[in-house]
């Protein structure tokens, strides 16, 4: 049992800490590869800016700008200094329900980014300047799984967490592979596997055989690698059966969309997916993963009053 | 008019004394040296600060600036911050906080406790008798408009049950130190008192900052003030198993939002908006993940006018619809009660000595400052003709706001003052100007005076507690009295020692 408006909360850090983590990471392969050929640079530069929201031809022109606008420019809705704005003013709103240790993490990495001397640092060496932002944020995740008790609260944030990874994984392979997807050349594909953070996962599984089906197969449905979809929707299902044993049988609604989601990436088939289009899957992947969400409000949070007073 | 009798003797006695102390007694008053917290007129160091003192010697300048550096981050870091609303940005800056204890030997404590403990004992009968039988004023004791005609007095609480008679569950008093060293007090805080949680912050920062130090002292412990609270405020509800306790914050934006979740934090109870609560049948409900749970005591930091917009203010968001009607029909108790402002109000404040005697008969143990009411004429006159010798305060504001002191002022404040004094004088007290002790303090690397008060905490639910502690609060500016955080104060931690009785807990 918690305040509805705190695991709403919750849920949300999760959701931006997981976007400020994603995003940190796109803006940093987009730089690494202004250092390849112009036109793969070009190509993962559309990528990496089509996924988060806004790839116009001048933005695509100049990485450089448009990193430091992904990490640093508060205008920016999805930027890293926005999500974690966001992240943090949700932490402090339910500082009682989160660890010192926990508290201390995001507070840490958000002064470090809106303090006056962030935009000095991306400019002095941008690449370490990201790092040192995942790196922060994972420091964020161990101390939430090491200090917090794995109780309602948690799972709240790790519901999040995972929802916003599928559709931030989905968002991206759906720009690579999706319709009208152009053909992606070999470093372009390493950029991908790196922007999901998979690349030595991948190689462990595949050997260097890097080509569009394979990563497809492995960011989708692989069971063990935390960042393909179908890890998230294992996760999501996890938390969601435990947080609904409390709420009232009328209330089924997440958790039947989550298990139906897990279902369908546990026994999904390659060949199949191709058959139909692997953008129509993507599609209705996402959209349960909206309808989800929708769920988590109508079942946890926004609740109808008249359902729940005492008889 | 059975009550018109007594005023008028007090404010004959009050004319006398006036006669007499009149032009002398403020001059000397302003010529006489603050008390020093550390150092005896001879220059030697008060045995209390001795430890202390030691160890300041053995270190230099630069170890105490780096250990003030990080103090200061600590704070940022937990995120003990105020915010600043400014036109371009939003900013949060923490409160200043100053390095250097504050001491306090136990037999000066054993005064302030006992005195405080009256104190409060006073006030809860006093507001248990205004809300109820209004004995006291019937005797004429206190001026019966002076009680009615306050705006914090609430008539909807007249008649109310209060459980233990504790009004004022969480009191924060102002004592100052004259110049011959009394304590004395300045403000009662019977509203929604804060500052507790920098007491405590306070202390974890001194205890890094000076640990030898602090074990040799035999500095009593604070650390429990959260566990209190939680009993005080379980004491309020007996009748119900288990009660289910709350805090009722006006939310993030709130500058003492950080205080708000490091109580509720600390005492392991749901920190809740008034967007959380329902109220249906008289039962007050949160909204929790599982459907409404039922809550039995909030722990309120919302003030009066905003609690309920059914009963008080109709504009305010912050509040629940209908909860003063559950509280009246007794499902759930506030904490402090509504209406309890009456008693910390300025003018009454002048008739707290009287109160103590009138329900307990007992001589007050701490004195209050001197107070004019300027609703009197004859002490008006006197106050606008030594208005450069006072501090003139507007009866309903707090915070440092709304006030005048008179030796620091221009000649055009002064006289402005003095149009408001004449257009409404029952809005205003005066006092004279109190030279506030000083303690040493760290000063951009320096050790230099400052001005201080002692804000100590007292509970009181079935029974009264104070904590062996307090908020020390600084004028940080050289030569200012003023404390208010909100006029560029700081604080420091308190240390009361362990007298031969005492429990260091």
């Amino acid at each position: 049992m918690m305040l509805a408006r705190v695991a709403d909360s919750l849920y949300w850090i999760g959701r931006y800490v997981e976007r400020a983590e994603h995003v940190a990471r796109l803006a940093d392969v987009m730089l690494t590869a202004t250092l390849d050929r112009a036109e793969t640079a070009a190509q993962v530069a559309r990528i990496a800016l089509s996924a988060v929201g806004d790839a116009t031809p001048e933005r695509i022109a100049t990485p450089f700008e448009s990193s430091r606008g992904l990490a640093l420019d508060r205008l920016e809705g999805n930027s890293v200094v926005s999500s974690l704005a966001l992240a943090r003013e949700n932490a402090r709103q339910v500082r009682d329900q989160i660890t010192s240790e926990t508290w201390e993490r995001l507070n840490l990495v958000h002064l470090r980014l809106a303090g006056a001397g962030a935009a000095k640092s991306f400019n002095d060496g941008s690449s370490a300047f990201l790092h040192d932002i995942i790196a922060d944020l994972h420091l964020f995740k161990g101390a939430a799984d090491a200090t917090m008790s794995h109780g309602e609260g948690w799972r709240f944030l790790l519901l999040g967490a995972h929802l916003e990874r599928a559709q931030l994984i989905g968002r991206l392979l759906e720009v690579c592979f999706g319709r009208g997807g152009e053909r992606l050349d070999h470093p372009t594909l390493t950029a991908v596997l790196r922007m999901s953070c998979a690349l030595e996962p991948y190689l462990r599984v595949y050997t260097a055989d890097v080509r569009a089906r394979p990563i497809l197969e492995f960011l989708l449905l692989n069971a063990e690698f935390p960042r393909s979809i179908r890890f998230c929707t294992d996760e999501i299902e996890a938390h969601l059966s435990v947080l609904s044993r409390h709420t009232e049988a009328v209330h089924v609604g997440p958790g039947r969309l989550a298990g139906r989601l897990k279902a369908r990436l546990q026994y999904a088939d390659m060949a199949e997916i191709e058959r139909e289009g692997s953008h129509v899957f993507l599609e209705g992947v996402l959209a349960e993963c909206g309808d989800i969400h929708r769920g988590v409000y109508d079942a946890f949070v926004a609740y109808p009053l008249e359902m729940r007073l005492p008889a | 008019m059975e009550y018109g009798v007594a005023t008028a003797q007090r404010s004959e006695e009050i004319d006398r004394a006036l006669a007499q102390a009149a032009g002398v007694a403020a001059v000397e008053a302003a010529a006489r040296p603050p008390y020093d917290e550390m150092h005896a007129p001879d220059g030697s160091v008060r045995p209390h600060f001795a430890a202390l003192a030691r160890r300041l010697a053995d270190l230099d300048p630069g170890e105490l600036d780096e250990r003030q550096r990080t103090l200061e981050r600590f704070f940022l870091l937990q995120g003990i911050t105020f915010t600043v609303y400014g036109a371009e940005s939003t900013t949060e800056r923490i409160i200043p906080t100053d390095l250097l204890p504050r001491i306090i030997p136990a037999d000066e404590w054993a005064q302030i406790e006992a005195g405080l403990t009256q104190r409060l004992q006073a006030l809860n009968l006093f507001l248990a008798d205004i809300y109820g039988e209004r004995m006291i004023l019937k005797d004429g004791v206190v001026p019966r408009e002076l009680v009615l005609g306050a705006p914090s007095y609430r008539r909807e609480m007249q008649g109310l049950y209060v459980p233990h008679q504790a009004y004022a569950n969480v009191c924060g008093s102002d004592l100052i130190r004259q110049e011959d060293g009394a304590y004395a007090v300045l403000e009662d805080n019977l509203r929604v008192p804060s500052g507790v949680s920098y007491m405590l912050a306070n202390r974890e920062a001194s205890k890094r900052t000076f640990p030898g130090t602090f074990r040799l002292a035999g500095v009593r412990q604070i650390d429990r003030y959260p566990d209190l609270l939680l009993t005080t405020l379980r004491s309020m509800a007996e009748w119900r198993p288990n009660p289910q306790v709350v805090v009722l914050t006006p939310g993030v934006y709130n500058s003492a939002y950080f205080e708000h979740a490091y109580l509720a934090r600390l005492m392991g109870v749901p920190l809740v908006e008034g967007r959380d609560l329902v109220v249906h049948d008289n039962m007050v409900y949160m909204r929790t993940t599982t459907g409404l749970r039922r809550i039995d005591v909030i722990y309120r930091r919302v003030d009066d006018d905003f609690i309920d917009p059914l009963t008080f203010r109709r504009d305010s968001s912050l509040g629940v619809p209908g909860l003063f009607n559950a509280y009246r029909a007794g499902t759930v108790v506030m904490c402090n009660a509504p209406g309890t402002g009456v008693a910390d109000d300025k003018a009454v404040y002048a008739y707290v000595p009287e109160i103590i005697r009138y329900y307990l008969g007992e001589e007050p143990i701490l004195p209050n400052i001197e107070t004019f009411l300027c609703r009197e004429p004859s002490q008006l006159s006197y106050v606008l003709a030594n208005l450069d010798k006072l501090v003139v305060k507007a009866v309903g504001a707090s915070g440092g706001y709304g006030m005048l002191i008179g030796p620091h002022a221009s000649l055009a404040q002064r006289e402005e003052f003095a149009q408001a004094l004449k257009a409404d004088p029952a809005n205003y007290i005066a006092q004279p100007t109190i030279q506030l002790s000083t303690s040493p303090c760290l000063i951009d690397g320096q050790i230099d005076d400052r001005h201080v008060d002692l804000r100590p905490f007292i509970l009181s639910g079935e029974k009264i507690t104070v904590t062996p502690g307090a908020l020390t609060r600084v004028a940080l500016r050289k030569g200012s009295l003023v404390v208010n955080s909100s006029q560029g104060g700081g604080s420091k931690d308190t240390w009361v020692l362990a007298g031969p009785g005492d429990d260091l807990s």
